[in-house]
């Protein structure tokens, strides 16, 4: 614990002192920024009392949305909600409203169209890349008065008295070893009356804070990988298309839930992706790969011809849904918001419009209780946020679609039944919770699938390190590791490790007598997916400014 | 067109870097001046014109001696200010950035960096700076003057035109708060033979070795065509060799004149820091190595049996 919590250790006049710090500025944390923005520009007496910087955004991207990545359609209701006519749709970055879409269900060389299951409906919904949404979207957050500090990871959680008392950020300039080297910066506490954790997937101080303050829900959170790869392209699509099956297998033996999507990024890009739930079984299967075999599919190799790759990024996403949600999301002096919460609608591939939706009502919360007099840290003093987050759609729409992500765990055709019939009877039926099971708990097998994955051509399908090298990454290489893992392993799980991660990041070396694997692990490749932390290992920021610099993701 | 070149030198040598952002200056306009900062300078300021300077400016001053950027920034903003140059050109280094940056707040001038070439266009001038991890070449501009441009490493030669340059002294007048910070310590890393950045031949070596001791094959052949030795970043990873000998994206970028690839898969994060090598020589025992498809000649085979025959067979031809 000692790495990731801690007591001010800066000397009083060291610190950095701000009125609300919020960590990460993707969609969450900026829709939260500029909320504030709003309300202290209606209150300008309570934005005196916060000091110099009311409002900073700690970001460990090189720039906001360098690691923000989704498909992504947007359900925009939310954004519409938080800019309440100060900006229009239109003035948003999007690539256009949904007004096409296509299911199909894949066979290795056929492709089936069926109807959109009412939860992926998508009409009116709008494509957009999360890389340019988040930068215009911190563009807006500092027109409002928030300070962003970009190349700025958040490390460790600032606890005393039992109350959240801001952010340490992390340490530059260290070597492998840890050593300070010439330019060596230490980090430095960011002190705030309340703290907003916007950190996404994965969230480092989510997690420290909701061990810390007991928040964590009935269920275990689960994760999917998504990898994805942005094309330029020859000829323009013309609607969105989300596909099922192929080359994901149907057994439950292998426990393969996921799927691919494809969108327009106006008339001359594609993105598509790929999105496996890290509940798989098959130590052999990697979504990176899976997505390079997706692409051989005549459907797709069609739309690709003639066109060239961009850009490719990866990230996990949660999926444990309702029933895995924080039982609290809020401690004395905290809050959490979006993904970090868990605020996925799985059978409707969204939550950006959550995340937006979360920030929001953190933001509003957290004003709340600035008030004169007011002591923000007392207890409940931001329980506020709680009841608004309840009684908001983002609620409703999870509690409806609670048990559709865990029925899939019965295999594909017994799951998308089940969903039927949840989704016809608005959740009531089957009654209760299902449960959900750690990722790290899934019993692992070999199935030597990993021949069938194609051969990287450098054109239409590419090997992991020209993947990582399409990210934009190049992070400094002789910096202290940032991945906790074990490094003796047995021989299944480190194969799991190395076909999982989609930036080649694990290598296992042959197995010693006792059946146990050496792991390399090459921390520099890393592009921050998360899928280790769901798998066993952990995942902690690194110096800030490192990892992918995405931006069309 | 008025161009002047920041001629960077260490150690009473310009920096190669620097010459060759001059014969580009050079090749646009016949008339490319160049500035020589420092102390004791004026030997080698006259020999800037070989390189295709029509005038040597030199600030000489004793208090210039360190290579700090802020007194820099004083000389080239007074240039700039009295003799109304509408183009400055620096090639990239640590201060030379430094210098550039501050030039451009000082002067509130435009700043394109990481250049890889700049050509006029119909009396404009446009750089092109690649953008999306080098796969395309983005045309920038200025809006105003004076335009300031930061080269990337190595992506011009130096050209000797051996004209006779114009000497002439410039007065030095620096601003209080630029002597503010002084030189305590300058410290270099030792290493034997010629540094991978300055090389004409390199022979680099990769996880293909096998193990950390046999880049004894690497140096002894490096030793025998007199060049240095490279690494890739997994071996650099691995503890095998020095991190100031990796090559690639987060190491250092070379274009030696001969680039010999030992064991080295090719992967584009090497590619990119040895790509614009003049001739790529690849020994790997895989035929399926990506470094054959930009290598000029690809030898499949077990570096172990060919790397110690081949430095045989150079020590007897130079022998």
């Amino acid at each position: 614990m000692r790495e990731t919590i801690a007591e001010p250790i800066d000397p009083e006049d060291e610190r950095i002192e701000v009125g609300i710090a919020i960590v990460g500025a993707g969609p969450a944390g900026l829709a939260c920024a500029i909320r504030l923005g709003q309300l202290l520009e209606e209150q300008p007496e309570r934005a005196k009392r916060l000091g110099d910087v009311p409002v900073a955004v700690i970001e460990k991207a090189k720039q906001p949305g360098a690691h923000a990545l989704s498909g992504a359609v947007v359900n925009p209701r939310s954004l519409r909600q938080l800019f309440d006519g100060r900006r229009r749709l239109a003035e948003m970055p999007f690539f256009g409203e949904v007004r096409e879409e296509s299911v199909y269900l894949l066979t290795r060389h056929n492709a089936l169209r069926i109807p959109a299951p009412p939860t992926m409906r998508n009409h009116g919904n709008y494509v957009a890349s999360l890389s340019r949404l988040c930068r215009w979207l911190a563009e807006e957050a500092e027109a409002a008065g928030a300070m962003i500090l970009p190349e700025t990871s958040a490390t460790k959680l600032l606890v005393a008295d039992g109350r959240v008392r801001g952010i340490r950020t992390g340490d530059r300039g260290r070597g492998r070893q840890g050593e300070p080297l010439a330019n060596f910066e230490p980090g430095s506490d960011v002190i705030a009356r309340v703290t907003i954790l916007c950190e996404g997937t994965q969230g480092h101080l989510t997690g420290v804070a909701i061990d810390r303050f007991g928040l964590a829900g009935e269920n275990p959170q689960v994760w999917a990988l998504g990898v994805k790869e942005v094309w330029r392209v020859a000829r323009p699509l013309d609607r969105v298309i989300h596909t099922m099956g192929w080359p994901l297998r149907s057994s439950p033996k292998y426990r393969e839930f996921g799927g691919s999507f494809i969108y327009p990024l106006g008339d001359d890009m594609i993105t598509l992706g790929m999105v496996v739930g890290l509940d798989y079984r098959d130590a052999n299967l990697s979504v990176h790969d899976l997505l390079q075999e997706l692409k051989t599919h005549p459907l797709v190799r069609e739309l690709l011809e003639g066109g060239e790759r961009l850009e490719w990024g990866a990230k996990t996403i949660p999926e444990g849904g309702f029933v895995a949600l924080p039982n609290r999301l809020h401690a004395p002096g905290v809050l959490v918001c979006g993904d970090g919460a868990g605020f996925v609608n799985v059978p409707a591939l969204k939550g950006i419009h959550y995340a937006v939706e979360s920030g929001r009502l953190a933001a509003e919360a957290a004003f709340a209780a600035l008030g004169r007099g007011m002591t923000p840290w007392a207890p409940g003093a931001l329980a506020g946020y709680d009841e608004a987050v309840r009684s908001s759609f983002i609620w409703k729409d999870l509690e409806e679609v609670r048990n559709m992500r865990q029925a899939f765990g019965h295999g594909f055709w017994r799951g998308g039944a089940l969903a039927g019939v949840m989704t016809a009877s608005k959740g009531h039926l089957p009654p209760g919770n299902a449960r959900t099971e750690r990722d790290a708990d899934q019993e692992l097998i070999f199935s030597g699938r990993a021949s069938d994955y194609p051969a990287p051509d450098g054109r239409l399908t590419f090997d992991k390190l020209s993947s990582v090298f399409a990210s934009g990454n190049k992070t400094r290489d002789d910096q202290p590791n940032h991945i906790r893992v074990q490094t003796r392993v047995p021989l299944v799980l480190g194969h799991a490790w190395e076909r999982m991660c989609p930036a080649q990041v694990y290598e296992t070396q042959s197995a010693g007598s006792d059946g146990l694997v050496s792991v390399q692990v090459t921390p520099s490749n890393c592009v921050q997916c998360g899928a280790i932390s769901a798998k066993g290992g952990r995942l902690t920021p690194p110096e800030g400014g490192s990892g992918p610099e995405y931006s069309l993701t | 067109m008025s161009t002047l070149v920041f001629l960077e030198h260490h150690e009473g040598a310009f920096v190669k870097n620097a010459l060759g952002v001059l014969a580009k200056a050079a090749s646009l306009g016949d008339d490319a001046h160049s500035v020589v900062v420092g102390s004791g300078v004026r030997d080698l300021a006259a020999t800037g014109g070989k390189f295709g300077a029509s005038t040597v400016l030199v600030a000489d001053d004793q208090q210039l001696a360190a290579p700090l950027p802020q007194p820099r920034v004083d000389v080239l903003a007074k240039l700039v200010r009295d003799r109304g140059y509408d183009t400055v050109l620096f090639g990239q280094s640590v201060l030379a950035a430094d210098v550039a940056a501050g030039l451009a707040a000082r002067l509130d001038a435009g700043l394109n960096w990481d250049l890889v070439d700049l050509v006029n266009e119909d009396g404009r001038l446009v750089g092109k700076r690649p953008a999306l991890q080098d796969s395309v070449h983005v045309d920038v501009g200025w809006k105003g003057e004076p335009r300031l441009a930061l080269f990337r490493s190595g992506v011009f030669d130096p050209a000797e035109t051996g004209r006779e340059a114009q000497i002439e002294d410039v007065e030095v007048e620096l601003e209080d708060f630029s002597t503010g910070a002084t030189m305590v310590e300058q410290a270099h890393a030792e290493s034997e033979g010629p540094s991978i950045e300055d090389a004409d031949i390199i022979v680099a070596g990769g996880r293909g070795l096998g193990a950390p001791e046999n880049f004894k094959l690497c140096e002894e052949l490096a030793q025998a065509l007199g060049g240095a030795v490279a690494a890739t970043r997994a071996v650099v990873d691995a503890g095998w060799y020095p991190y100031s000998a990796q090559v690639g994206q987060t190491g250092k970028a070379v274009s030696p004149k001969l680039y010999v690839a030992v064991g080295i898969s090719g992967a584009i994060q090497h590619k990119v820091g040895m790509q614009s090598s003049q001739t790529i020589v690849a020994i790997n025992k895989d035929p399926n190595a990506p470094i054959f498809e930009f290598a000029d000649l690809a030898v499949v085979g077990d570096l172990h049996e060919i790397v110690p025959e081949l430095t045989q067979l150079v020590k007897e031809r130079r022998g």
